[in-house]
């Protein structure tokens, strides 16, 4: 990355995005165009605590300038508006009574750039009964319906330990913010964009809920059990907390679990078809769950795959960041972080970048970019910054303003 | 605040993807719900099913009623919205030689042909992107073209386990429990999707098609909150904790956490110190704030089943809704029921979003079909049914002859 903070060569190379969002979801989202060679400025209130320390900060926001920026100040709100000037995406997941607090809703953006791309990620959309409330992924999660598909029996349902609502919204927030821009490049004009946390993982449970509309489906949760698969589970290999997932989805993939298990209680021609393998499930889990407990999962693994059923460790932290087939395919990047050193992180699944991964930046503390952002982009005065910096609109390193400047 | 309800409605004449032509010769979710974002966004996509039973989730259920059970997969009928079907067996000369055909006027093609059918059928990754040089390939399969499990089988529960999600659900030292149906499949195509717009937007520019190849067990590695920086910066493993969150490690703190009150489950997500508070004035016990045995994020975690007790109580008479609706509208903590799918499908919030749309279709009937999570002010993205087997197999091929 050079010091603009685009990275010549990459497919979105050339955009320009105002980044208001905190915690998961909106800097997921922000993080993917950052990859790709766009220009993030990351807009920050100078009196936020930067937590970095758990590196979560620093992962999500690789490839982006960061703006120590206070916009409950008039001249704060003044440099935001400069900037939506000459922006492409301003993206934000406040309530969706902050931005309209602010006098910077959607509305008031386009007056100042009729082309502006605006995408707010509030937890419930913004209207409705429920718009102002307060949402993470976890809760979201919950009113979607998820936890009430997880579980070990059917009465109590089973959060996610994903926090679920976050990654879909991201996920959607960026296709959905370039669908608008290549809008925008056709017909001209901007777009406004309500990404409702909430909603995200409605949608990826979709199948369930068309079914339950035409009251065709009663969803019956017992753990890990399969409806036209089996066995299918988790089963408790060698070690600690290690387990090995199976799922045969059909006769042949049957024929070589039970040569590879080897068990004489296999053997029974009722298990050769589906039916007769669902009707004596616990037996069969019993059997395998028997052979994997002495076995190391990655052996399984193999052992099993190279027979030709599905099977897969089910890996914990520490084993996907060392999981040899990843770093065969070199998905991991190595970013030396100004505080820590070198830390190890997941690259991008989205394929076909041109910005190779060597050129990306590790984040940047608070306020590190302001100066730039407001001379060399914005055109401002070395004695304009000095104000702005007196009167604790921005923040131009990581010091905070001090504490008479606070409301 | 714009009304987005009052817009002209739009038709796929001035939809962003208009005269864009894809070819869709993925199966099951991934590719297809790739498919139907393009779809809702104006293109046209030409769905290829190859004989005699077409995409391999017309046969997995859950069923919507209906004679022939190979039209009324909820999980089909949900991933082909608004696509044209053609039966063409790609395994054949003739049958290739019409897909090369179709492909080379598209402009993306998405498939999901993972390694060992390629070598099993022959087909090179420049087959296709060597007819047509603007053509976008997204090619969506679990563990991608290359690497030591390349060649391997998977399931959602397999892609679950290798992606680091399966550990992460479920109660401590029990078996770890799936995410429902087909997540690591929907989340790849979503960010397939994404793949596809970017590919777009660098196509507009340079002229340059592209072979995207994707891997699913990758997609679920970005999508972690921390877990791998508990690792990386802390030297902790996360585990997984049932009901409760984050018992362990530098993101140890009290208030996620699930709950039973009198008619089901409710999810609580506070955790912030802020939040700690609020949660303390709800439930009348101030006196905690000046309690040394809860004055930090760790303490409140070691003491989180003390404190499940004194929610649960304060919970005990109410329904979800009135905890909902307390905890949201008066403390404003981060708080939601735990809703079933019927409940999902009539909740006020999701009916004013218009989340759920009726179809009819013409073997499977009436239902509701969730649309997407985001609204548009200038973009009406189209809601349509997915095709019958073959549908549109003569307009297409036969407008090839």
């Amino acid at each position: 990355m050079n010091k603009s903070g685009y990275v010549e060569g990459g497919s979105l190379s050339g955009l320009r995005v105002l980044d208001l969002t905190r915690v998961w979801a909106g800097p997921l989202a922000t993080r993917i165009f950052g990859d790709f060679g766009a220009q993030i400025i990351k807009i920050s209130d100078p009196r936020t605590p930067v937590a970095n320390t758990n590196g979560v900060n620093n992962k999500l926001n690789r490839n982006k300038l960061s703006l120590g920026l206070r916009l409950d100040k008039d001249s704060g709100k003044g440099i935001f508006r400069d900037l939506v000037a000459i922006s492409d995406v301003v993206i934000e997941n406040f309530r969706p009574r902050v931005m309209r607090n602010l006098s910077l809703a959607y509305d008031q953006l386009k007056a100042i750039n009729h082309d502006i791309v605006m995408c707010s990620m509030p937890g419930f959309g913004m209207e409705g009964p429920y718009s102002e409330y307060p949402a993470y992924g976890t809760t979201a999660e919950a009113i979607a319906g998820v936890p009430s598909l997880i579980g070990y029996e059917p009465s109590v349902p089973m959060p996610t330990g994903i926090a679920y609502g976050d990654p879909i919204s991201g996920l959607h927030a960026i296709g959905a913010v370039l669908a608008s821009l290549r809008n925008r490049d056709i017909a001209g004009g901007g777009q406004f964009i309500d990404v409702a946390l909430a909603a995200g993982p409605v949608i990826t449970t979709g199948e369930f809920l068309v079914a339950s509309s035409a009251d065709s489906y009663e969803r019956e949760v017992y753990g890990n059990k399969h409806t036209h698969q089996s066995p299918h589970g988790a089963y408790k290999a060698a070690g600690d907390d290690n387990w090995i997932a199976i799922s045969v989805t059909n006769d042949p993939e049957w024929m070589s679990l039970r040569s590879v298990a080897d068990d004489d209680r296999l053997s029974d021609p009722r298990f050769f078809e589906f039916e007769g393998r669902k009707q004596n499930e616990k037996l069969i889990d019993q059997v395998i769950s028997e052979w994997v407990a002495n076995r190391e999962a990655v052996d399984l693994m193999n052992l099993l795959q190279n027979a030709g059923v599905p099977a897969g460790r089910v890996a914990n932290s520490r084993q996907f960041l060392n999981d040899p087939h990843l770093a065969a395919r070199d998905f991991f990047v190595w970013l030396d972080e100004q505080e820590f050193g070198p830390k190890q992180y997941e690259g991008q699944s989205i394929p076909g970048n041109y910005v190779d991964k060597s050129n990306w930046e590790p984040s940047h503390q608070m306020g590190q970019d302001s100066r730039y952002i407001l001379e060399d982009i914005l055109g401002y005065s070395d004695e304009q910054c000095h104000s702005l910096a007196s009167e604790g609109a921005v923040a131009f390193n990581r010091e905070l303003p001090t504490s008479d400047q606070r409301d | 605040m714009q009304d987005r309800h009052s817009q002209n409605e739009q038709t796929a004449e001035n939809l962003p993807l208009r005269g864009i032509k894809v070819v869709e010769a993925a199966q099951g979710v991934a590719g297809p719900f790739c498919g139907r974002f393009l779809a809702a966004l104006g293109a046209k996509v030409i769905k290829v099913e190859r004989p005699p039973e077409g995409d391999w989730s017309r046969k997995i259920g859950p069923f919507l009623p209906g004679n022939v059970r190979s039209e009324c997969s909820a999980l089909y009928l949900y991933n082909n919205m608004g696509k044209e079907s053609v039966l063409l067996d790609w395994e054949t000369e003739s049958g290739m030689s019409a897909l090369e055909t179709l492909v080379s006027s598209a402009d993306i093609l998405i498939e999901d042909w993972d390694r060992a059918y390629r070598e099993e059928i022959g087909l090179t990754t420049d087959r296709f992107t060597s007819l047509n040089s603007e053509l976008i390939e997204i090619c969506a399969t679990p563990f991608g073209l290359t690497g030591p499990y390349s060649r391997w089988k998977s399931t959602p529960i397999v892609q679950l386990a290798l992606g680091g999600y399966l550990y992460l659900t479920g109660n401590s030292s029990e078996e770890p429990l799936m995410l429902p149906g087909h997540q690591p499949d929907y989340l790849t195509g979503l960010n397939a999707h994404n793949a596809v717009q970017i590919a777009l937007w660098e196509r507009a520019r340079s002229g340059r098609g592209q072979f995207l190849e994707m891997s699913m067990m990758e997609n679920l590695g970005v999508l972690h909150q921390f877990t791998f920086e508990m690792e990386t910066y802390s030297g902790v493993v996360r585990n997984r904790n049932g009901l409760q969150w984050n018992k362990v490690g530098p993101f140890a703190s009290y208030g996620i956490t699930t709950l039973p009150c009198d008619d089901g489950y409710v999810a609580f997500g506070a955790s912030t110190e802020d939040q700690w508070e609020r949660l303390c004035a709800m439930l009348g016990r101030e006196d905690l704030l000046d309690d040394p045995e809860f004055d930090t994020r760790l303490k409140r975690s070691q003491k989180s089943d003390t404190l499940d007790s004194l929610i649960t109580d304060w919970m005990k008479g109410k329904t979800r809704q009135e905890v909902f609706l307390e905890s949201s509208e008066k403390w404003f903590l981060p708080v939601a029921p735990v809703l079933n799918l019927n409940e999902v499908l009539r909740d006020p919030q999701f009916v004013q979003r218009n989340l759920f749309q009726p179809l009819s279709h013409p073997e499977a009937g009436e239902a509701l079909y969730p649309t997407f999570p985001f609204a548009m002010s200038e973009i009406k993205p189209t809601v349509a049914r997915a095709p019958l087997l073959g549908e549109h197999t003569s307009d297409v091929l036969g407008g090839l002859a």
